[in-house]
């Protein structure tokens, strides 16, 4: 349990993250983490399915769930004074969860259409395919929402086996911050979760993924998007890899901190943003190094004007990202992305819930110890540290490349 | 909340609230230069403008305006809106005197380089063309065709009408900023770490030059009303959920009914879960991962929609039993329970918005555009609060009749009824 204070507003957020997600799922059983997730929203003996909705929803709670490839995770951020009863019913559905016949059919249908909305974005479904070719073994090739029909077949025991086995109070972060000393904010998360048991520890997932040895492709071709889209991937370092903080700078040296369409005025600087945009051959472009337990991977997204091809953006892309590889970023580049990536932190960090957010992120990937050590580290990141790290992962053999190619409807 | 406002000769109107402990400030300068401003027949003129006053100015181009930005690492968007062109922003606050300068630059002294402008307009044909594939544009495009008439101002999405976009010419986004973009009616409203003096300093130092030819021109928007059921459904190749959206036109934000619309909004459909509506259609019966109702704020009358996303076997009953919910608050039957767990919501939110410095600014935006008054933060709970169960009844039955709606589908075919 970690505690922050943060006395500029009336309010406290609390955060907890269960380490189990997509890469704790075998075939057969894809998307039970995220299955799961929604359950947990459904009732307990203690608090009936509707009463923690109702609860947050008179507090005027900002609260959600999600689940991602190492983790899933609940969140709440309350009134101050709402504090003690939103620990209580987080503590409450640790264990006690109900995940009934009845809600896992009525609940079915729900995550059915949630796995129906992303499958109309066409840039969800090349990611997805992106991802299951660059990894051969490891289990974050599966993703996290499953596919449909493994959602369909989904049991509620098969689900009850998996809540039990990891929603433990030793196998969770619980992250608090807001506006009480960090004294009184761990006492009253003791006093919640102390109780609680623990639970047999279990095996962390064990299929490493081996090396590429050369250029994987994958091509979608649908109706359903009116321009092209372009991902080029690359294996990339874990989370706790001392180049995580320099890999970080390098997504923000090609694309900016904020990914954004053309309503985004910064991150226009950026090498990819004047390659691409400006240029006039594709309308966005992002690039992004996710904090991540094992090793998954750098990601380039391009969406293409229309009459401008694949081949064109992706030799622009390559050349970029050599470029980064082979020359250091100049002075004023690199003062640029320093700034821009530490500027980030400290807004993230003045918003209550995202500083809590990101305090756990850190700790669940093991990026850092604290705030201030992941802070620090990405302050003495060098010119020549992020082109390095751009030296090791920018690898054709260990690339993964797929187009999104619309198709006349 | 301590609030402190300002007005610059130039007629901009500027509220700070300082919030002690922050590293950053949260910056919106709004200009009533929305939909409602722009030309009649000429939908997207305004975006377009907004778009290109990001893409130089007289005194630098748009590279050497986009490396000053990065080189303070603000995070800044412009975005318009049916009522307002909005910049919003945030910056360390050490660096907002700074961003300040520069977004007076693009607002007062854009280039509109002609190179500059087809960028734009690419970039906004692209924009277009993606969106044309997608269902949820597609379907909001849909309703707003069936609930405005196409000289309305907001016939079309913010982003325009493609004919528009692609004849539009640098000349007439230039006569475009010199009517719309001016400082009367343009409110700066900051939030965060910084005390009230130095920003008026740095805001007076940043927008001195702007000044405003000639008086305002007066606007006014069309009143719309639906005469009866309109639908329409939009086939989306390749797509295997169905958008929905299901509305009506809303009321302005001035008008006395919009607080009491507000939580009727809450009542009706606005949360997942703290609404009737969502309730039924996700928890109950499990027929949409999401579903949510918004009220638009302008000075017309900006869309009330319900929106879900839904399997296409799964349209009709959803939309049905959105319906039913609608016409049980219509009927009366509507509990106090209903309506404190609505007002509890709505007001609850506001202290948790508290917790950044983008929430306290969005906070104050709304009633400094709108001229609610100065103790509008204040007054604002007290008037949810007062919302009774009459109110819910009243406003219901005058702006959502349940069997006088429009309805936008978009994705697969829909099955054939039996």
């Amino acid at each position: 349990m970690h505690a922050l204070e943060a006395r500029h507003a009336p309010v406290v957020s609390l955060w907890v993250w269960y380490q189990v997600g997509g890469r704790n799922e075998v075939p057969g059983t894809t998307g039970m983490s995220h299955f799961l997730e929604h359950m947990l929203f459904k009732g307990t003996p203690a608090h009936p399915k509707g009463d923690l909705d109702k609860l947050l929803a008179r507090y005027g709670a900002l609260w959600n769930a999600f689940t991602s490839e190492d983790v899933t995770c609940y969140f709440e951020t309350v009134p101050k004074e709402r504090y003690a009863v939103a620990l209580e019913l987080e503590a409450d559905r640790m264990r006690n969860a109900l995940i009934s016949p009845e809600e896992t059919e009525a609940e079915r249908t729900v995550i059915v259409s949630e796995r129906e909305g992303l499958e109309n974005d066409p840039s969800f479904l090349l990611g997805e395919q992106l991802q299951r070719i660059a990894f051969s073994r490891h289990t974050y090739g599966q993703g996290v929402i499953g596919s449909k029909e493994e959602i369909k077949l989904m049991t509620r025991d098969g689900l009850y086996a998996h809540y039990r086995r990891h929603y433990a109070p030793n196998n969770a972060y619980f992250i608090v911050a807001g506006d009480a000393s960090a004294t009184e904010l761990l006492d009253r998360a003791a006093a919640a979760f102390g109780p609680l048991e623990a639970e047999a520890p279990s095996e962390p997932p064990k299929a490493p993924e081996p090396p590429q040895y050369g250029e994987k492709r994958v091509i979608v071709r649908r109706a359903g998007g009116a321009l092209p889209i372009l991902q080029v991937g690359y294996h990339a370092p874990c989370a706790s890899d001392p180049r995580a903080p320099a890999l970080s700078m390098l997504a923000v040296a090609l694309a900016g901190a904020t990914a954004g369409g053309g309503e985004t005025a910064s991150g226009r600087s950026s090498r990819l943003y004047r390659a691409l945009v400006d240029t006039g051959l594709a309308t966005a472009v992002d690039a992004s190094f996710q904090l991540m337990k094992d090793p998954y991977l750098f990601v380039v997204e391009a969406h293409l004007r229309s009459g401008v091809t694949h081949e064109q953006v992706e030799r622009v892309i390559l050349d970029e990202l050599a470029r980064t590889a082979r020359e250091a970023l100049s002075v004023d580049e690199f003062a640029r992305t320093r700034r821009q990536m530490l500027s980030a932190s400290a807004f993230m960090t003045d918003t209550i819930t995202w500083r809590a957010f990101r305090f756990g992120q850190l700790l669940a990937t093991g990026a850092a110890s604290s705030l201030a050590e992941w802070y620090d580290r990405l302050a003495a990141v060098t010119a020549e540290e992020i082109r390095a790290a751009a030296d090791a992962v920018f690898q054709e053999k260990s690339r993964v490349v797929g187009w999104f190619i619309p198709e006349a409807s | 909340m301590n609030v402190q406002r300002h007005r610059l000769p130039n007629g901009l109107r500027i509220a700070v609230a300082p919030i002690s402990g922050l590293r950053s400030v949260a910056t919106l300068l709004a200009v009533e230069a929305g939909q409602w401003f722009e030309p009649a027949g000429r939908p997207g003129v305004a975006r377009l403008c907004a778009q290109a006053m990001l893409r130089g100015t007289t005194k630098r181009d748009a590279k050497s305006w986009a490396d000053a930005l990065d080189a303070i690492g603000a995070a800044a968007r412009l975005d318009v809106g049916s009522h307002a062109a909005t910049f919003s922003a945030q910056s360390l606050a050490e660096d907002v005197g700074e961003l300040l300068a520069l977004m007076a630059e693009a607002v007062v002294t854009p280039a509109f380089a002609p190179k500059e402008v087809e960028l734009v307009r690419q970039q906004t044909v692209a924009q277009l063309e993606e969106d044309s594939r997608n269902t949820r544009a597609v379907a909001e495009q849909v309703w707003r065709e069936l609930v405005y008439p196409p000289a309305h101002p907001f016939h079309a999405r913010p982003i325009g009408d493609p004919a528009v976009v692609r004849a539009a010419t640098a000349e007439e986004l230039r006569a475009y900023h010199q009517r719309a973009i001016r400082p009367d009616g343009a409110v700066l409203v900051v939030a965060g770490g910084i005390e009230a003096k130095r920003l008026f300093g740095e805001a007076e130092r940043a927008f001195t030059e702007w000044s405003a030819r000639g008086p305002r021109e007066p606007r006014s928007v069309p009143s719309v009303s639906l005469g009866g059921t309109v639908r329409r459904i939009e086939i989306v190749p390749d797509k295997t959920q169905s958008d929905v959206v299901l509305g009506w036109p809303g009321l302005p934000r001035t008008d006395p009914r919009f607080v009491p619309a507000r939580v009727t909004n809450m009542v009706f459909a606005a949360d997942t879960f703290a609404s009737r509506a969502g309730h039924v259609v996700r928890d109950e019966l499990g027929l949409a991962y999401y579903v949510f109702s918004t009220l638009g704020t302008s000075r017309g009358q900006s869309p009330w929609t319900v929106r879900m996303g839904v399997n296409p076997i799964n349209v009709e009953r959803a939309v049905s039993v959105t319906l039913d919910e609608l016409r049980k608050i219509v009927a009366g039957k509507v509990s106090e329970d209903d309506l404190e767990l609505a007002q509890d919501k709505l007001v609850g939110e506001l202290d948790v918005a508290r917790e950044s410095p983008g929430g306290v600014a969005s906070l104050m935006l709304e009633g400094e555009v709108f001229e609610l008054g100065p103790d509008h933060v204040e007054r604002y709970p007290r008037e949810l609060r007062a919302v009774t169960l009459d109110h819910v009844i009243e406003t219901a039955r005058a702006f959502l009749p349940p069997d006088r709606h429009a309805l936008a589908i978009a994705g697969p075919p829909l099955p054939v009824a039996d």
